[in-house]
């Protein structure tokens, strides 16, 4: 049984999340989405498909402290799997004042969704216009922006050349893995927002590590990405046990994490990812001939360690 | 082992169209809810087809008039299904989603869950009388033998109260986390819920003694009480899962029976014969089967196919009845002589 992909939509309030959900669901191509909303007032279309819901947030009692998980999702898409056949994606919108983390970590824990759905990417939409006062006064604005996989930096037509040009810098200093679309009245390509699969994990491999120094905020910025990366094959052995104390131990500090791992004798690249304490890691398929076999890790978090973070991961490296 | 199931000799298949949601015996009647909305009605020799629902039937039970069909569904209706095809509104909420029904014919009561509300219908009323609200979504109703007291279970416990009575008291049983399906045992002595991260968790009532049970690999979604509440089956592990009510104490400190598994599956639906200590077993590869409690001696019932989704005995334990997720239907007729 195929598992049905599943995109977040999420953004602060007035960012575009709704013009771009009615677009999505107006716009003729051929594909039918499954739309978990909060507000069904905000959405002017009339559709079987859209389920009106709360946003019900539980803690697991797993021993995870940060395990969060929206219980309202588990039962919304166990139901709509009885309508299978009749849609072929789901979207989720969460309020502009949620916190994204336990939407995902629900994708992560609950094994009956894990089989009947997956979780394709996360889907920011920010405001250029008032994304930086956002970012002043709410942490969630940052939060949406740290755990996204695509951002829309929507409204582009209200601001100068210039103060675009320090948004994108603020965005790329808080994630710098997010693929970051520029739109007016969200006019996204569907393609470029829904139902992108592994290609955006493939993103992982195309950052510069580096890129950013520490020194390159100007801003207090409390979430930044550290991007690590090794030419040399990583060992299993000492790799795994490595990133499982890490996230033990800086769970709550690591909002994401993302990597692509060259093991030895391996002809598959190995995939992991996390959210906070919850990681998941699988080896898919195969390294491409012209691609070099270049391990790359990306965290996404508060308070990480950029030297500590790449001296750990090298103590990984496989001894020849 | 035998090599053709018992149901080619000993009853019926029924083909339907959609995913079977729930069964229910209205006599000699089985409605089978399905997914696509629609109810089919099979009798001795007679076989109909109504669609209450617009969309997805999410729950169904025997009216308490015990001569019709309830169905809630995610187009927000609560509709009753008469034997003859006559379909009739009961409740309208407004595009929620119904997510969980019972009722009792001792005393007339009906219960829909809808979002964090549980609507009480008092016997023969065409409309709810009163409603009950929760702090978060209804896991799961349950009512005792006699129709009088409701369990609800929601976030961080369960809930006790006496439905037909608007201004009811409550008795709130804590505990963190999400709870999902409940059962209270027919004499209102244990309340049980299954937990989100899998397992059980029960209050001894009215003390509220707090008792746990856990090593399930799977969420539990099927419960049945045996004749007189002696056992508690339980769905969710390779196994069935048979808890013993006995003694003071219940099933604290003891070990439970363990029958039924097969390789590779887990029990998705439990239900105890009537009157026997007989139990039945739905499979999540499809299969079914019988077992007989004293000694754990197993029957096979019916073939691999996709996971099974109903099961429910006939009131007089004279039929089995058992769906699957792809709409195959199963009658065991135990009243077949070979």
């Amino acid at each position: 049984m195929s598992r049905i992909p599943v995109t977040v939509l999420t953004g602060y309030l007035g960012a575009g999340k709704t013009t771009l959900l009615n677009r999505i669901l107006t716009e003729d191509h051929g594909r039918r989405y499954a739309v978990i909303v909060n507000e069904f007032g905000e959405i002017g279309i009339d559709n079987d498909l859209i389920v009106d819901t709360d946003e019900e947030v539980f803690e697991m009692n797993n021993g995870c402290i940060c395990c969060t998980v929206r219980g309202d999702l588990i039962r919304i898409i166990e139901g709509l799997m009885r309508r299978r056949g009749k849609f072929d994606a789901i979207i989720i919108e969460t309020t502009g004042l949620a916190d994204p983390a336990p939407v995902i970590q629900t994708f992560f824990v609950d094994e009956h969704v894990r089989a009947r759905a997956s979780l394709d990417a996360v889907v920011t939409v920010v405001d250029a216009k008032h994304i930086l006062a956002r970012l002043d006064d709410s942490h969630e604005a940052e939060e949406q922006i740290a755990f996204a996989d695509v951002i829309l930096l929507n409204k582009t037509d209200l601001v100068t050349s210039t103060e675009l040009e320090t948004v994108r810098r603020h965005i790329r200093a808080i994630n710098a893995q997010a693929r970051i679309h520029e739109t007016q009245r969200c006019a996204a390509r569907i393609e470029d927002v829904l139902e992108r699969g592994a290609f955006d994990l493939d993103r992982v491999l195309e950052i510069e590590p580096n890129l950013l120094g520490e020194d390159d905020h100007e801003h207090d910025q409390n979430i930044t990405s550290v991007s690590l990366s090794s030419e040399r094959e990583i060992d299993p052995k000492r790799f795994m046990p490595w990133l499982r104390e890490l996230t033990a131990k800086q769970g709550r500090d690591i909002l994401r994490l993302k990597g692509i791992i060259a093991f030895p004798d391996e002809p598959k690249r190995f995939v992991v990812q996390g959210v906070h304490m919850l990681l998941e890691g699988d080896v898919q398929r195969d390294w491409r001939h012209d691609q070099p076999r270049i391990s790359r890790l990306v965290f996404i978090g508060r308070n990480l360690d950029r030297t500590a973070l790449q001296q750990s991961f090298d103590a990984c490296i496989a001894l020849p | 082992m035998r090599d053709t199931p018992l149901v080619q000799s000993h009853g019926q298949r029924i083909a339907c169209d959609d995913g079977v949601v729930d069964l229910v015996w209205v006599g000699d009647v089985l409605a089978i809810a399905l997914a696509g909305g629609a109810v089919q009605l099979v009798g001795a020799g007679s076989e109909m087809s109504v669609a209450p629902h617009r969309r997805a039937i999410l729950c169904a039970c025997v009216h308490p008039d015990g001569c019709s069909v309830v169905t809630g569904g995610d187009d927000g209706f609560v509709r009753r299904v008469a034997l003859d095809g006559a379909v009739s509104d009961l409740g309208c909420f407004d595009q929620k989603w119904v997510h969980a029904l019972t009722s009792s014919a001792e005393s007339g009561v009906l219960v829909a869950a809808v979002g964090r509300d549980a609507m009480i219908w008092p016997r023969g009323s065409a409309a709810p009388s009163h409603t009950f609200g929760f702090g978060s979504t209804i896991g799961g109703l349950s009512l005792d033998a006699k129709g009088k007291r409701l369990a609800v279970s929601h976030y961080n416990g369960a809930t006790v109260l006496y439905p037909l009575v608007a201004a009811s008291g409550r008795v709130r049983l804590e505990r963190g986390g999400s709870h999902l399906a409940c059962t209270i045992s027919p004499d209102c002595g244990y309340l049980i819920t299954a937990l989100q991260e899998t397992g059980l968790h029960g209050w001894k009532l009215p003390a509220k003694m707090q008792l746990s049970m856990s090593g399930y690999p799977a969420k539990t979604r099927s419960f049945s009480w045996s004749h007189r509440g002696r056992w508690l089956a339980t769905s969710g592990s390779v196994n069935a899962v048979i808890w013993p009510f006995t003694g003071k104490t219940g099933p604290m400190e003891k070990e439970p029976l363990v029958m039924g598994g097969r390789a590779d599956a887990i029990v998705t639906q439990v239900a105890f014969h009537p009157t026997g200590e007989h139990l039945a077993l739905g499979h999540s590869d499809g299969a079914v089967s019988l077992v007989r409690i004293d000694d754990g001696a197993a029957v096979p019932i019916d073939a691999p196919a996709l996971s099974i989704t109903a099961l429910q005995w006939s009131k007089d334990g004279h039929k089995l009845a058992y769906g699957d997720e792809g709409g195959r239907v199963g009658i065991l007729d135990m009243t077949v002589r070979a």
